[in-house]
């Protein structure tokens, strides 16, 4: 008769899970430093320039006000377009869920719209508006509304015909129904568009810095490129990432907070 | 407090949807402080007369008329409670109780007189800030009828309130809302597809059959208010079930019949 | 007093079936547009800008492909972005199922990756276009990399969102008759994320699209992007329109083609909501 020796367990480490998940990502993020400064340092500084390289032209950038002023520029442009967009987006859309001639008439023209690359239409607006702040600020609003306009739309033209009775019932005017069912119904959908939107307006930011007159970020890396000088462009690239994670952030934040009475959120 | 009910006159009503009558020829006179139930089988276009006497639906043929006004739409004094309880997903409890107040142009002295106590009258105290998504069926009908009864109503028109509500739930309700309407009658429809609700609510019972429906029989339900549990082991309460409940059988298996037939 | 209906009509409806009635009034409604278009900018704009009648005039020549020498070719253009839209987003597609699938499965490469995948996602890829220059010199590559850059984003994605929410018992199902990964892979991740696929795959041609424009203007490539800037400066606008009318229809045929896919290919996927 033998009976089975239970053995100690060895004595280990307990990582809960989701440090362990947290220290992946962060070791993922260490080695991909790592690569950007391997491939940086066996490539010439005009091709890919080292990590190290690329944050201290991103300090000397920063120092010398120079990014500053980019990035003040860039957002004036994107958040006054965005903030056009978004007013524009939203009141166009409401009317279009509500009269029903004009949105069955227009319909098929803003879908149209928004598939076409924005990009395409912008020496149309450049013949129309010139060069400056107010032909740029146009284009970040046509990249930027469509997603808002049509988000807003189909949000309000799907208002539960219950809660239209039920307003009825009250005898509400038309000025009350907006204010207490149509618009507090629609905001949902809205932020959901104008998620969309501000990535789009990014697009139209950088495109309008690019083909129109060059400013703010699209102009560092334009300016650095020509110098060939991928530190600085690099640099450039890395705000700009940060800026459109930040961003997006927010606006999921934004469309999380307005959806907020739906089912359990 | 309360103003009281208004009379309600309904006039050779009749529906058509395109081809289909739903109903015809129906004739009912509400008094001031009455409870009338409207039960029936599904289909009977119950709820469309419902709507009807608010104005949400024009009769085809026929007329309403809430104190000798003709309803063409729907008529100051008047409130519904919807099955679907119908409360805004993104108003609070207080600012759906409130609605029909703000809409009417209330002050807010008024409105912050009012709701409050239309919250606590329907035991929902405490729950002012919650949205409907976290109240249980029970807890929104509460709030709706809290936010049909804050505007003072003469008449209080009930679209089959309690069916999407589980049943013990349902009789608290049920006793709630009676001890509610004692405190201040008014007129009140309430149209239900359950005998049982129709009787117990009911100084009245009318029973909607045939196709196209029409009024087959009033029945006066006679029983003592205020109601309480024990009027369900009362021999007229029985009584008045089994009488309704074979008016409406006769129908439900003929019904069977033709769709056997169809077959 | 009440006003509430569910929406307001302005026409009067006519004796006419209702989808002859949608296509007159959208055709109706175009024609008001163009000559909105027409009238605005006869009066309002320089001579060059384009215009319905201009363009109408242009268009046969430019689809004739009869250009003055040394200047684009519509046609040539439009095969040049229409080959490289084709070919990032084959590119991109497959590496977005791959990685997407690989990221949902194994929670190491989701760890790893998740951070860079949604960094990329949320930044304008034309900001790499320049950047590029300097690695690729102005060459095609440039193109092909934002363009499968472009596609692969919002594919991997979305294909690492389905396989995610892929409900656990399909996978206890698969395992109970001893499935091997592969079957788990690709006989049942993939299948469940096709919806998310497909639409992933709109956002992946709009990207697409976008970068490819901007990448033939930065690099001077042949393809649309360059042509309709260059014909933009060399004030040829109504020739330049034609090519933006028909990267708009483009743009609506492959969104209708996804539409049209969704409804085919996934029936199973609407039912089982």
């Amino acid at each position: 008769m033998s009976a089975v020796q239970a053995t100690e367990p060895k004595p280990r480490l307990i990582v809960p899970r989701s440090v362990q998940g947290a220290g992946i990502s962060v070791l993922g993020l260490v080695a991909g430093a790592a690569v950007w400064q391997l491939i940086g340092a066996h490539t010439q500084k005009s091709s890919f320039a080292t990590f190290t390289a690329t944050i201290s032209a991103l300090w000397g950038m920063t120092k010398s006000g120079q990014l500053t002023d980019a990035l003040e520029s860039s957002l004036e442009l994107f958040g006054t377009g965005l903030a056009i967009a978004m007013v524009l987006g939203f009141v166009i859309g409401l009317l279009l869920a509500r009269v029903r001639t004009l949105r069955i008439g227009l319909e098929p023209y803003i879908v149209m719209l928004y598939a076409t690359p924005m990009f395409a239409l912008i020496p149309f607006i450049l013949s129309l508006f010139g060069f400056e702040f107010r032909a740029k600020v146009i284009v970040v609003t046509m990249f930027g509304i469509w997603p808002i306009l049509i988000n807003t739309m189909e949000g309000a033209r799907s208002v539960n015909l219950d809660l239209l009775e039920v307003a009825r019932s009250y005898r509400s005017s038309e000025p009350k129904l907006w204010r207490h069912v149509i618009i507090p119904y629609t905001l949902p959908y809205t932020m959901t568009g104008v998620r969309q939107g501000i990535a789009r307006s990014l697009i139209g930011m950088l495109a309008s810095e690019y083909l129109l007159a060059a400013t703010g970020l699209g102009n560092l890396i334009l300016t650095y490129t020509n110098q060939f000088d991928t530190a600085h462009v690099l640099a450039a690239v890395l705000v700009i990432t940060l800026l459109a994670t930040i961003l997006m952030s927010i606006g999921r934040a934004i469309e999380n907070y307005f959806a907020r009475w739906k089912a359990g959120v | 407090m309360s103003n009281g009910g208004a009379r309600i006159e309904i006039a050779g009503v009749g529906k058509r949807f395109g081809d289909l009558q739903v109903f015809k020829e129906i004739v009912l006179d509400i008094g001031e402080r009455e409870i009338v139930s409207i039960v029936g089988p599904s289909g009977c276009g119950k709820t469309t007369l419902l709507r009807c006497i608010d104005g949400l639906v024009q009769p085809t043929q026929g007329e309403i008329r809430i104190e000798g006004t003709r309803v063409t739409e729907p008529p100051r004094g008047v409130a519904v409670v919807f099955q679907h309880f119908g409360l805004f997903p993104w108003k609070t409890v207080y600012e759906n109780v409130a609605y029909g107040l703000r809409l009417a142009k209330a002050s807010k002295e008024q409105i912050a007189e009012s709701v409050p106590r239309h919250i606590e009258l329907v035991g929902l105290k405490g729950f002012e800030k919650a949205y409907p998504y976290q109240l249980s069926g029970g807890m929104q009908q509460r709030t709706g009828l809290a936010r049909a009864l804050a505007t003072d109503p003469h008449v209080l028109l009930m679209d089959e309130p309690f069916a999407a509500i589980d049943a013990q739930t349902r009789e608290i309700l049920q006793f709630e809302l009676l001890r509610i309407w004692e405190s201040r009658p008014m007129s009140m429809v309430f149209v239900t597809h359950s005998i049982e609700e129709a009787v117990l609510m009911g100084d009245r019972v009318v029973v909607l059959r045939g196709r196209p429906s029409s009024i087959h029989q009033i029945i006066e339900t006679g029983l003592p208010r205020p109601r309480t549990r024990d009027v369900f082991s009362s021999p007229r309460f029985n009584e008045v079930r089994e009488q309704v409940w074979s008016l409406l059988m006769h129908e439900a298996e003929q019904a069977e019949r033709e769709l056997q037939e169809v077959r | 007093m009440s006003a509430v209906t569910p929406d307001i009509t302005l026409a009067r409806p006519l004796g006419l079936s209702d989808r002859t009635q949608r296509t007159l009034l959208r055709i109706a409604t175009g024609v008001i547009l163009l000559f909105l278009w027409e009238v605005l900018v006869r009066w309002l704009a320089p001579a060059f800008v384009a215009r319905p009648v201009t363009v109408a005039r242009a268009l046969p020549h430019v689809l004739a492909n009869h250009v003055p020498p040394g200047t684009p070719t519509f046609w040539g253009s439009a095969e040049a972005t229409a080959v490289a839209a084709l070919e990032g987003l084959a590119i991109g597609v497959v590496a977005g199922v791959l990685v997407g699938l690989t990221m949902g499965r194994l929670r190491l490469a989701d760890r790893l990756l998740r951070f860079y995948v949604n960094a990329f996602f949320a930044m304008p890829i034309i900001a790499m276009v320049p950047v590029m220059t300097l690695w690729f010199g102005f060459s095609n590559s440039v193109r092909l990399a934002i363009v499968s850059l472009g596609a692969f984003l919002p594919i991997c994605l979305n294909v690492y969102d389905g396989t995610r929410s892929l409900p656990a018992h399909y996978v206890e199902v698969a395992k109970s008759y001893r499935a091997r990964w592969w079957n788990e892979w690709f006989g049942i991740a993939l299948p469940a994320s096709l919806p998310y696929v497909l639409a992933g795959f709109r956002l992946a041609v709009g990207r697409v699209l976008v970068g490819a424009t901007v990448a033939e203007y930065v690099v001077s490539l042949k393809g649309l992007g360059y042509y309709i800037v260059y014909d933009g400066r060399t004030f040829h606008q109504p020739e330049m329109m034609v090519a933006v009318l028909f990267l708009a229809v483009m743009g609506v045929l492959i969104n209708a083609a996804a539409d049209l896919a969704t409804r085919r290919l996934l029936p199973w996927y609407r039912r089982s909501e």
